[in-house]
């Protein structure tokens, strides 16, 4: 290239750096944790206090982790004092803009359905027990089973799930963005972390209150969404290699080249799609309970998402055909 | 009648001289560091073995089907009325979401404002005054031509008729309002 037009740096094409894949993480880990928690609650006999561990763990994490991802990705915006203007003005064919509807309905679901949880410790036995008395009598009139709440916040942690695979995906400028499997990896992927990151809370912090049925059938969930991630990753490169052109190229150069091909052999598929599966083959077979494989397994569940991710957001730029 | 307006780059008639870079830079008194318009030089080799130029002008399209105002979450990305894609600063919030998704890399984010900007046709300053863009009036070669895609009668329309011309990744449906006249020798790269 001649360089006599002058500096090229403004036409790199990525555009989209680390924070905006750790809010991804983060947004799909709450959505999980919520659809976790639900779950669990939603097994006969776990619809009344004090709740289980489990439960607890994944309430606490859903409205927990979609804060953290959204300031920092306030914060990741160039105008980070101009946000609020994202609150008011909305464009329906924006990915975005429908993110941010989502958000509105789906993180104080997310923080009722935690304080239903945590109610005791809130207006109680906590250090804001005096600051929050005034919010005890809405909490206690909603009921301990809304299943109005409840089936409203799964569509949304459904909703959230997905709509940060199309927040990708509407883009045509990067084809490994651009395929209709992303929004199904991201919400598979999410619900995967969102299970992980409930049991590694749920035995880290509430230990005496985990039910071990219920961990276990966390345990066979994700058995069956891991794989399902593999199917979803193995389908979106072979679907992309099959449409020719551009698709065909990037599905080889992202698997291929690079650093980036190492971060998706070594951290998606080894660390996160292997290493959990090995695990429930082997240390825990038949449903065996060991606390110390089954953290590992969490771990490294949770390590292979946050790479997923991060693969996905810098090859899909990096790699345009 | 609202305007359609657009415009030719000729690359046969274009010398990759950068007057319309340095004309566009200085009529936008544009950062240091940024450009809405270059003119891109690249060394060609054809089948027979002779040498030539290929010239890209790397610019804003001035798309019909907008990539960029899609996805902008606060009207922000915008299509004026006659059809030229303009950046309103004061509704961005700077998530670069257009930056991304436009496929003509065509927008940089202003050092200053923090905001993306990006050719703009001249249409706030030369434009209003009833006179052309500036790339287009300094163009030694007239390699460029600018004008109303709705006046029958417009010069642009004249040569749309007369040349042959291409729209760039036109395969995405973004319907550009920047036509290119290929180079006569070699292929077309859209």
């Amino acid at each position: 290239m001649n360089h006599i037009a002058g500096s090229l740096e403004q036409y790199s094409t990525l555009i989209w750096h680390w924070p905006i894949a750790v809010y991804l993480f983060l947004a799909g880990l709450s959505a999980g944790a919520a659809m976790t928690s639900l779950m669990v609650k939603w097994i006969e006999g776990n619809n009344k206090a004090p709740w289980d561990g489990l439960i607890k763990a994944g309430a606490l994490l859903a409205p927990l982790t979609i804060c953290l991802g959204l300031f920092l990705l306030i914060f990741d915006l160039t105008r980070p004092l101009h946000f609020w203007k994202l609150l008011i003005h909305y464009n329906f064919s924006s990915v975005m803009t429908l993110g941010v509807l989502g958000l509105f309905i789906y993180t104080p679901l997310s923080f009722i359905y935690a304080a239903i949880k945590f109610k005791p410790w809130l207006f109680e036995t906590g250090p804001f027990a005096g600051l929050l008395k005034p919010f005890k009598g809405i909490i206690d009139s909603i009921g301990d089973n809304p299943a109005w709440l409840e089936r409203t916040l799964f569509l949304f942690a459904v909703i959230i799930g997905i709509y940060t695979g199309f927040l990708l995906s509407a883009m045509y400028s990067y084809p490994l963005f651009n395929t209709p499997l992303l929004p199904i990896l991201f919400l598979a992927s999410g619900l995967s972390s969102g299970v992980a990151a409930s049991i590694l809370f749920g035995l880290l912090f509430f230990k005496s209150e985990v039910n071990q049925k219920n961990a276990k059938y966390l345990l066979e969930l994700d058995l069956r969404v891991v794989p399902m991630e593999l199917l979803l990753l193995f389908a979106l490169f072979v679907g992309m290699y099959f449409q020719g052109g551009d698709k065909t190229l990037v599905a080889i150069q992202a698997l291929t080249t690079g650093v980036w091909a190492y971060v998706f052999w070594v951290g998606v598929i080894g660390i996160g799609i292997a290493t959990p599966l090995l695990i429930a083959v082997t240390a825990l077979k038949h449903h065996a309970y060991r606390v110390g494989y089954i953290l590992l397994n969490s771990v490294v569940v949770l390590v292979g998402v946050v790479f997923l991710r991060l693969y996905i957001l810098y090859a899909g730029q990096t790699f345009i055909g | 009648m609202a305007k359609k307006y657009a415009m030719i780059h000729d690359s046969n008639l274009c010398i990759g001289c950068q007057a319309c870079n340095v004309a566009c830079r200085s009529e936008n008194q544009l950062p240091e560091s940024v450009y809405r318009l270059q003119v891109w030089i690249k060394p060609e080799e054809y089948p027979n073995g002779t040498l030539g130029y290929e010239y890209h002008r790397q610019s804003c399209v001035h798309c019909e089907n907008t990539p960029c105002v899609n996805v902008c979450p606060t009207h922000a990305s915008f299509k004026n009325e006659d059809g030229i894609v303009l950046v309103d600063v004061d509704l961005c919030v700077g998530c670069l979401y257009c930056v991304a998704a436009c496929p003509y890399q065509a927008r940089y984010v202003d050092p200053v404002t923090k905001a993306p900007n990006k050719c703009t046709f001249c249409y706030e300053s030369r434009l209003s005054r009833g006179e052309e863009p500036a790339c287009v009036t300094v163009c030694p070669t007239e390699a460029l031509v600018f004008g109303d895609l709705n006046d029958p009668q417009s010069k642009i329309n004249t040569v749309l008729s007369e040349r042959v011309t291409y729209q760039q990744k036109e395969r995405l449906g973004t319907n550009p309002k920047m036509f290119i006249v290929p180079n006569h020798k070699g292929g077309i790269k859209s």
